[in-house]
């Protein structure tokens, strides 16, 4: 049966295992982790891959396995964490506008324009600067900027499946307005919503790793794969090993995110996926246009 | 005959091709336009000496502007603008002018010009970053034709050092200074383009002669990496710090390039806040200073281009150094003990505790340099070993400076530029009154030290004075210095002849 | 037209709130652009009286009403930092960045439709596979690494392309490669090609991958498979079906890469030396420069709403079956 599914979903697939691998390491780093993110040696700073250290070590001499094992916690919950407030409180939006229609309809959307005239990294790094630094703070400031995707595709998907039969049954036998929004509508767009959360987790990842870069990120010694990414590039003339394990596995990693949302998007509307024409349907673009 | 044709076609052909070849070679030995492309880390901000307040401006208006002075390369005052200068007594100065100089549109400077200059930046509306620096100033005034004496409020021996200051015309009606600066210097100003370049040319009515350089362009890559691989790829002429260790490492090791490495004249240091409840105790301050692995810092992570400070005492400063004045040293085992002896036990938590009081307080420094940022995770990393609850706080600029200024910190990482004089570094920071003691250090012996300092004339007398100051510093540590700053230079052979100055200052480019 | 009316209208309360919200943030970040103006040898006295000169010790409703005023009078004020008219500093940015922005897409659109076309005519093959782990990967990729990793290959070690900044502005090589000078036209984009590459990556994996399917879908078709059965050359049937299918994808992808461009450009700026107003943009906000980020939060909210406004109306017009919503 699995040699079947992988035939007919590779994307899922692999996706799935490559999540899967990353989920665990990041939940059980403190077993896998051969040694602790504090220890310091800087006799040994920058090392190849070797018997001692199988992926090297970072500018400390700290070992890079343990740092980047570490950091997959620190990184995927500020990620899972963003897309999930975004997903959440951006679906609320959608919907509620979608099947309100009318003057809410007419506000939230503003909002959501507003939000959108943002350049989104200022609006990030404005945030990160008043709510102060730190992991929590920074996947609410990442919320702040993602959740508009999700409104509009919510928003798009109520417009149009409102006036389906089941939807005007429920409203006909007097179902109150949060439970068709829950209970009938919610199920019937997730597909496509669950599509973008998952694609959305590469995105968030890869926005930390941006903010690292500026210096905006996690404090240190707070293990990141965008902190260990912006400090290797400072030695990739030198010491290429830094950057590049970091590099790959954000890579990686989001490549998983990736090909997951893939799949499920087959999974789900195996059609949508090859019809471009339906304007909600479209695949799930973190900042899409409309 | 088709055969003659063909014979006079080839003859042509040659003729053409010998043509084509004197022509590309004739090409390649005419010179063009000498223009030298300096990479620079930020674009300027004001053009006006009096306003400027970054490192591309101080350079360029270094070579826009003149001074009544200028440091040379061991920073003494060398005459510019000011051909000889006398001190009739110890609150008077009085500097007699030359009379070639011009500005770039062709007015001669004046006495007037000078006395306008110093005026205005004393002008508390106008807001100049170094203001303080003329303070003590009472009145400047044109004298005869060719003289202007500057009258002081106090003996202040440091004014020499600081009288490079660009000379503006007095009377530029709307022209704005801060983007279209107009001064009598090598170069005059040609054009900007904000963000990516300043473009200055060489005047050719300057008083020491014409520079030979034409052009000089200076070209903005924040990127201190991206910097040196424009170097390396052919886009810049001379790059200078900041620089990242690894890139001037491998530079150094590049034949193609000239290296030129210079004591600086900045520093990084730790500064404590000597009103937190844990901070306050000298013996846990010295503690800390024992555990930060100065040698391993510098070596590695500034990768040897700065150099171990021992004392607040600058190198660079010749007359006012001496190397035997020196911090305590990087001993775990002696701070260890050190504390312990204090009375400091570990609690429950592992966390070193005395009267109910942790020892616990927070590292703090700026995102822009990563240095410091690193700077910062090895020596929390050394304290956490120890016991002590060491915790890192980054954020940026603007935030950093505002908490420091304000008194909310408790260890800070930063450092102090263009010391040109002890007085810079010791007296606004380190006495009791100061406007830049942020830790609100006091001590009334180190006051008077520093008043001595400033306001006699002698330098052994002045030097021994900022001496007696450096070593009750090394021993209360209000401040902990990390390191004196290197200045990195490189340049590309079309650069041969270039001297760079500690500051980066490149009127060295005004060679006729 | 009375959609394109609707939509402009409803551009007036987008930037009133833009502008309301930069303000409020701006004025709520932690820092004082008085203290980073005089440097950290300031004294307390001096910090004092520039915030009074500035007028930052107004409280806030008023602040924010003197710059409504000054901004109904189409003055964004003056860069504290710079000296200079706001409007101008952004205007003078304002074509690097949508240089960069507009060939990345172009670099994106390029790349991505001829890989998306050549996967699907050669679907099952080799360059079908080598495709899609290209939009795979080209997706994940960090742009900011892609773009040093670019630097360093092309740069520093095989000195084909510039390292750094601007070249000759486009518009102006165009015109002087139409007078027959193509030096200009070299030069720019020399400049422009890594920078470009590396911006237009993730947007070239995504349009790769949509064209792709658009086509296979096309390909597969009823329509398709009678005009072959027909004897109309497939080439001619496929791209004129199939392509119009993808091109709808590719406008939309313009809009979103536009926004992520402009906004997201930033890293890529920096590393390159490119003088355009993510940099300018981000310069602001670490020195608290506050009436140069207003002016360019709200160019970038009117240029962005603009060119979603283009998008769209560019969608419907090429979809038929999208009408005024």
């Amino acid at each position: 049966m699995s040699v079947r599914a992988l035939q007919r979903n590779p994307s899922l697939c692999c996706g799935g295992l490559l999540v899967s691998a990353v989920l665990f390491v990041a939940i059980f780093h403190g077993w896998l982790a051969p040694y602790t993110p504090e220890q310091m040696d800087m006799t040994r700073r920058l090392a190849p891959p070797g018997a001692a250290h199988w992926l090297g070590t970072d500018n400390f001499g700290r070992d890079l396995a343990t740092r980047l094992a570490w950091g997959a916690e620190v990184s995927l919950s500020i990620a899972l964490g963003a897309t999930a407030a975004a997903a959440i409180i951006g679906t609320g939006v959608g919907l509620l506008c979608g099947y309100c229609r009318g003057a809410v309809d007419l506000v939230l959307m503003r909002i959501v324009d507003i939000v959108l005239g943002f350049p989104s990294l200022i609006l990030v790094m404005a945030l990160v600067a008043v709510l102060g630094p730190g992991p929590r703070n920074l996947a609410v400031a990442l919320a702040a900027v993602y959740w508009t995707q999700y409104a509009r595709v919510a928003r798009a998907a109520a417009l149009s499946e409102r006036e389906r039969d089941y939807v005007l049954a429920a409203e006909a036998i007097g179902v109150s307005t949060l439970r068709i929004l829950f209970r009938h509508l919610l199920p019937n767009i997730a597909g496509p919503l669950l599509v973008l959360a998952t694609l959305g987790v590469g995105v968030a990842i890869v926005s930390e790793s941006g903010l690292s870069f500026l210096g905006l990120g996690v404090q240190p010694p707070t293990p990141s794969w965008g902190w260990t990414l912006a400090y290797g590039l400072r030695y990739l003339r030198s010491d290429p090993w830094m950057s590049t394990a970091a590099g790959l596995t954000i890579m990686i990693t989001v490549a998983g995110f990736n090909l997951l949302g893939d799949g499920l998007r087959d999974l789900l509307d195996p059609r949508a996926a090859a019809a471009p024409t339906g304007r909600w349907r479209l695949p799930g673009l973190q900042r899409p246009a409309f | 005959m088709k055969g003659e044709r063909v014979g006079r076609w080839l003859a042509a052909a040659r003729v053409l091709a010998l043509v084509a070849v004197v022509l590309i070679v004739a090409s390649g030995l005419a010179e063009g336009p000498r223009a030298v492309r300096i990479g620079t880390d930020v674009d300027a901000q004001s053009l006006d000496p009096r306003l400027q307040r970054d490192t591309t401006a101080y350079r360029l208006n270094n070579l826009i502007y003149d001074g009544l002075i200028q440091l040379d390369e061991n920073l003494t005052p060398r005459p510019d603008l000011a051909l000889s200068w006398r001190q009739p007594d110890e609150k008077t100065w009085v500097f007699t002018m030359r009379r070639d100089a011009r500005f770039h549109d062709g007015r001669p400077v004046t006495p007037d010009d000078v006395v306008f200059t110093f005026k205005t930046i004393l002008d508390p509306a106008l807001n100049a970053r170094f203001r303080s620096l003329y303070e003590p100033i009472e009145t400047v005034e044109a004298v005869g034709g060719d003289q202007i004496r500057f009258t002081l409020k106090t003996p202040y021996a440091p004014l020499l050092n600081y009288l490079d200051l660009g000379i503006v015309p007095k009377d530029v009606g709307a022209r704005d200074l801060n983007a279209n600066p107009l001064g009598s210097g090598p170069f005059r100003f040609s054009r900007w383009e904000r963000g990516g370049r300043i473009v200055l040319t060489a005047n050719d009515g300057y008083f020491a002669g014409r520079p030979a350089i034409d052009e000089i362009d200076m070209i903005v890559v924040p990127d201190n990496t991206a910097r040196a691989q424009a170097l390396e790829a052919g886009d810049l002429d001379l790059i200078m710090s900041p620089l990242s260790p690894q890139d001037v490492s491998r530079l150094a090791a590049d034949r193609r390039f000239r290296h030129v490495h210079l004591p600086g004249i900045s520093i990084t240091y730790f500064n404590f806040n000597c009103r937190h409840p844990v901070l306050s105790d000298p013996t846990v301050r010295r503690a800390v200073a024992m555990l930060i692995d100065q040698n391993t810092i510098v070596q590695q992570i500034y990768g040897g281009i700065d150099v171990p400070a021992t004392s607040l005492l600058i190198p660079s400063l010749r007359w006012s150094y001496t190397p035997e004045i020196r911090q305590p040293a990087y001993d775990v085992d002696g701070a260890r003990g050190l504390l312990a002896e204090a009375g400091w036990k570990p609690g429950a938590d592992g966390v070193l505790a005395k009267n109910g009081q942790r020892l616990s307080f927070t590292l703090a420094t700026h995102a822009e340099d990563s240095n410091r940022i690193q700077t910062i995770e090895l020596s929390q990393n050394t304290l956490n070993q120890v016991g002590i609850d060491a915790k890192a706080s980054v954020t940026d600029w603007p935030a950093f400076i505002g908490s420091v200024q304000t008194g909310n910190y408790d260890l800070a990482l930063l450092g102090w530029t263009i010391l040109v004089d002890p007085d810079r570094a010791m007296y606004g920071q380190l006495t009791s009154s100061g406007s830049l003691n942020f830790g609100r250090y006091a001590n009334p012996q180190v006051d008077a030290l520093l008043a001595r300092g400033r306001a006699v004339g002698d330098l052994a007398a002045r030097a021994e004075a900022y001496q007696a100051a450096a070593r009750i510093i090394a021993e209360e540590l209000p401040y902990y210095v990390l390191s004196y700053a290197g200045f990195d230079a490189f340049t590309t052979s079309r650069l041969s002849g270039f001297a760079a100055d500690a500051r980066g200052f490149l009127r060295g480019l005004a060679a006729p | 037209m009375r959609y394109l009316l609707t939509r402009l209208g409803l551009f007036v309360p987008m930037l009133a709130g833009v502008v309301s919200v930069v303000f409020l943030l701006v004025h709520l970040i932690p820092g004082d652009p008085a203290r980073v103006l005089l440097g950290e040898d300031a004294s307390p006295q001096a910090v004092a009286q520039l915030r009074h000169n500035l007028g930052l010790d107004l409280p806030l409703p008023s602040q924010f009403l003197r710059y409504l005023g000054h901004l109904l009078h189409g003055d964004l004020g003056v860069s504290m930092f710079q000296n200079a008219p706001v409007l101008d500093l952004v205007l003078a940015r304002l074509p690097a960045t949508l240089e960069l922005a507009a060939f990345a897409i172009v670099v994106s659109v390029c790349l991505g439709v001829s890989l998306g076309c050549a996967a699907a005519v050669f679907h099952g093959s080799a360059l079908d596979l080598l495709c899609l782990v290209f939009a795979q990967l080209g997706i994940s990729v960090t742009v900011f690494w892609l773009g040093i990793l670019l630097m360093l290959a092309f740069s520093v070690e095989l000195h084909w392309l510039p390292a750094i900044g601007r070249g000759v502005p486009l518009s102006s090589a165009f015109a002087a490669a139409l007078e027959g000078r193509p030096a200009a036209l070299f030069d720019s984009l020399a400049h422009l090609a890594m920078p470009a590459v590396a911006l237009g990556m993730q947007g070239a994996a995504i349009i790769c991958r949509l064209v792709r399917s658009g086509m296979l879908e096309a390909l597969a078709s009823d329509y398709v498979r009678t005009a072959r059965a027909k004897g109309v050359h497939p080439f001619a049937v496929t791209f004129r079906h199939a392509l119009r299918n993808a091109l709808l994808p590719a406008v939309t992808m313009i809009g979103w890469q536009f926004g992520n461009l402009l906004g997201g450009a930033v890293l890529t700026e920096g590393i390159f030396g490119w003088p355009g107003l993510g940099q300018l943009a981000v310069g602001a906000f670490s020195q608290r420069d506050l009436p140069l980020m207003q002016g360019i939060v709200l160019t970038f909210a009117l240029v962005f709403g603009l060119v979603t406004l283009a998008t769209d109306l560019a969608y419907g017009l090429i979809d038929p079956r999208i009408g005024s919503r």
